[in-house]
């Protein structure tokens, strides 16, 4: 924390956190989701209890933002947190007036457990962490006579809220972002602002036995499939020029030292395009991503990328213009940004519980939320023997969806489907 | 099953957007009465400003968790706005607004903030940043006066001595948190 001045510290918002209170509203909602889903149905005092011993642990998320003059800053929040039965699509615009100024919300349904967390606060990596420990701490209450924190008292690592943006940069790393516009996933949007979510839970150990058949990452073969399933299900049909772009996020951590709770994640950019590089083929596509990763995936281009983003929010020209007036200005340009990606994956990987804690879980969900152009993003997460692979769209097709579910059906992978209903109602109407 | 069944469309704020509604027909129709009947007499314009100032207020108290310092300095200005308009509408004919009723605000908004500052100064990082705007408006009488477009009489220079009084009384007492509200407040 920057400084305590009679319980009401402050700190500044790292340097990725800047961009999201000035370019969200409530089309763009920069929300992403955590689930859990328990084996027992959830008791909404114990978890609210939960979420504020939580956050006596994990101050930086026990903050309200305000605005200065420049830049908006976190404040310690002195009101409690609010649990609420979830009742609103999942990743939606978090206001935080309705809130109790708080930039996350904890909300239950039967034996799920929900966080929706503004990225201001946090990155994937930061919100697991915290997630966890609500999870935790709720199982603790739950079960005393079984579970207790000293078990966990060993494995506590001490996280802080350092810029790690501004402690890795490399100030003279030269920009390797890409100035070509992204294929856009059209179609008829779902009507009153709803969100569908289609969750894939995949038998890990299949999935693993696929990936080494071809020798990728599980992250590489799902972009693959992903692309594969775009292709075939969209743009075949499409006559213009543009590649399809898939926006991975890259945990910086396992790049950089740094114990930050505050952002510190970067991207790559994969750029497929399967009629000019005759790459049409599942077989064709893997071979492309894997490539492309190797190629991308390394601490020079991942600094390179950072270090450009860095040098925005760093900028002697920005800097000093007032927030009302950047907001104007990075609004408008976002119109133009968000055309340079098709599609975003988001991959955290496994969730890690320790010991006994494991029986009461079956498993875990994250989800991101989808914006006016880029209108499916995707994410997943593994916990034990299962990976929870989630779209998230405001589209009424769902071609990509089922596509993406027949084709790992077709390699002999388990998988079977959740859904918040909303696309069912859509294919029922029709 | 993981998500309830029928998800709520979200609640939008509906009551206030038809009563939003009533208030500008209501406005029209005034405007229209007054077209029609007394031309000369602008009395629609006075009702019309106080349904504007009226709105103004109910929508920033009816948003939660709005500091009390914020609703003085909002106040301080929309009265101030709402005095010069009806002053205008009434052709200026003494200029009350600016001579009398501006003064009077300034020194009532500058008491508030010294009550408040006294009573709670362990919150006043709160009202810090509320209470310098404050003081800067109410410089507004010494602008006035140096370019002689208000008189130097007696009130405009209480209004002047009563917030310099009130910004050195605050200076004094939370003089740390002035300086930390306004390095967070302008950190660039």
């Amino acid at each position: 924390m920057k400084k305590e001045e009679n319980g009401l510290y402050w700190r500044r918002l790292d340097n990725s956190a800047k961009i999201f209170p000035i370019s969200t509203g409530k089309k763009y909602s920069t929300v992403f989701r955590l689930s859990a889903v328990l084996k027992e149905k959830v008791e909404p005092n114990i978890l609210k209890q939960a979420v504020i011993q939580t956050l006596e642990k994990y101050k930086s998320f026990k903050v309200r933002m305000r605005p200065g003059l420049f830049w908006y800053y976190f404040e310690h929040n002195t009101k409690e947190p609010i649990i609420e039965q979830e009742s609103d699509y999942p990743c939606k615009y978090i206001d935080s007036r309705r809130n109790n100024n708080y930039l996350f919300k904890v909300s239950y349904f039967e034996n799920k457990v929900n966080i929706d967390i503004f990225h201001s606060l946090t990155d994937g990596n930061g919100g697991t962490i915290f997630f966890k420990e609500i999870i935790y701490t709720y199982l603790e209450l739950m079960h005393p006579e079984v579970l207790s924190e000293d078990e966990r008292h060993i494995r506590k690592i001490e996280y802080n809220t350092e810029d790690s943006y501004m402690k890795n940069y490399d100030k003279k790393a030269k920009s390797n972002a890409s100035s070509r516009k992204a294929y856009v996933i059209s179609g008829e949007k779902i009507r009153l602002g709803a969100v569908s979510a289609i969750h894939e839970i995949i038998d890990l150990e299949d999935l693993k036995r696929v990936c080494k058949r071809y020798n990728a990452t599980i992250t590489q073969y799902l972009t693959a499939v992903l692309i594969y399933s775009i292709y075939q299900e969209k743009y075949i049909k499409y006559k213009g020029k543009r590649p399809i772009k898939v926006c991975i996020p890259v945990n910086l951590k396992k790049f950089f030292l740094s114990k930050t709770m505050s952002n510190f994640f970067s991207y790559i950019t994969l750029e497929a395009e399967p009629k000019k590089d005759n790459t049409n083929t599942f077989d064709k596509i893997l071979e492309f991503v894997k490539s492309d990763f190797e190629k991308r995936l390394t601490e020079e281009e991942i600094t390179k990328t950072m270090s450009a983003n860095v040098k925005i929010g760093t900028n002697p020209f920005i800097r000093p213009v007032p927030l009302f007036l950047k907001k104007i200005l990075v609004r408008l340009s976002y119109i133009e940004i968000r055309k340079y990606t098709t599609i975003t994956f988001s991959n955290i990987g496994r969730i890690g519980i320790i010991g006994k804690y494991k029986d009461y879980i079956d498993y875990f969900l994250m989800l991101i939320a989808p914006e006016p152009v880029e209108k499916i993003k995707c994410s997943s997460c593994t916990f034990e023997d299962k990976l929870a692979f989630t779209f998230t769209s405001i589209l009424q097709d769902n071609k990509i969806e089922k596509k993406f579910y027949e084709f790992l059906k077709e390699q002999g992978i388990k998988i079977q489907i959740e859904s918040n209903g909303v696309l069912d109602d859509i294919s029922r109407e029709n | 099953m993981i998500y309830p069944e029928k998800i709520k469309a979200k609640k939008s704020d509906k009551i206030i957007k038809i009563l939003m509604f009533v208030s500008a027909c209501i406005a029209i129709l005034l405007w229209v009465i007054n077209k029609l009947t007394t031309p000369q007499i602008p009395w629609a314009a006075l009702a019309n400003g106080g349904i504007v100032y009226v709105w103004v207020i109910v929508i920033y108290s009816i948003r939660k968790n709005v500091n009390i310092a914020g609703h003085v300095l909002l106040q301080t200005i929309a009265i101030s706005l709402l005095t010069v308009y009806i002053d205008y509408i009434l052709h200026f004919k003494r200029g009350w607004s600016i001579n009398i009723a501006i003064p009077i605000i300034i020194i009532i908004a500058n008491v508030t903030m010294a009550i408040l500052t006294i009573v709670s100064y362990k919150k006043y990082i709160k009202y810090a940043i509320y209470q310098l705007i404050i003081v800067m408006l109410s410089m507004l009488p010494a602008i006035l006066m140096a370019e002689h477009i208000v008189p130097n009489n007696g009130l405009n220079i209480s209004a002047i001595v009563v917030s310099v009084m009130n910004f050195v009384l605050c200076l004094i007492w939370c003089a740390k948190d002035v300086k930390d509200a306004v390095v967070r407040k302008l950190h660039w």
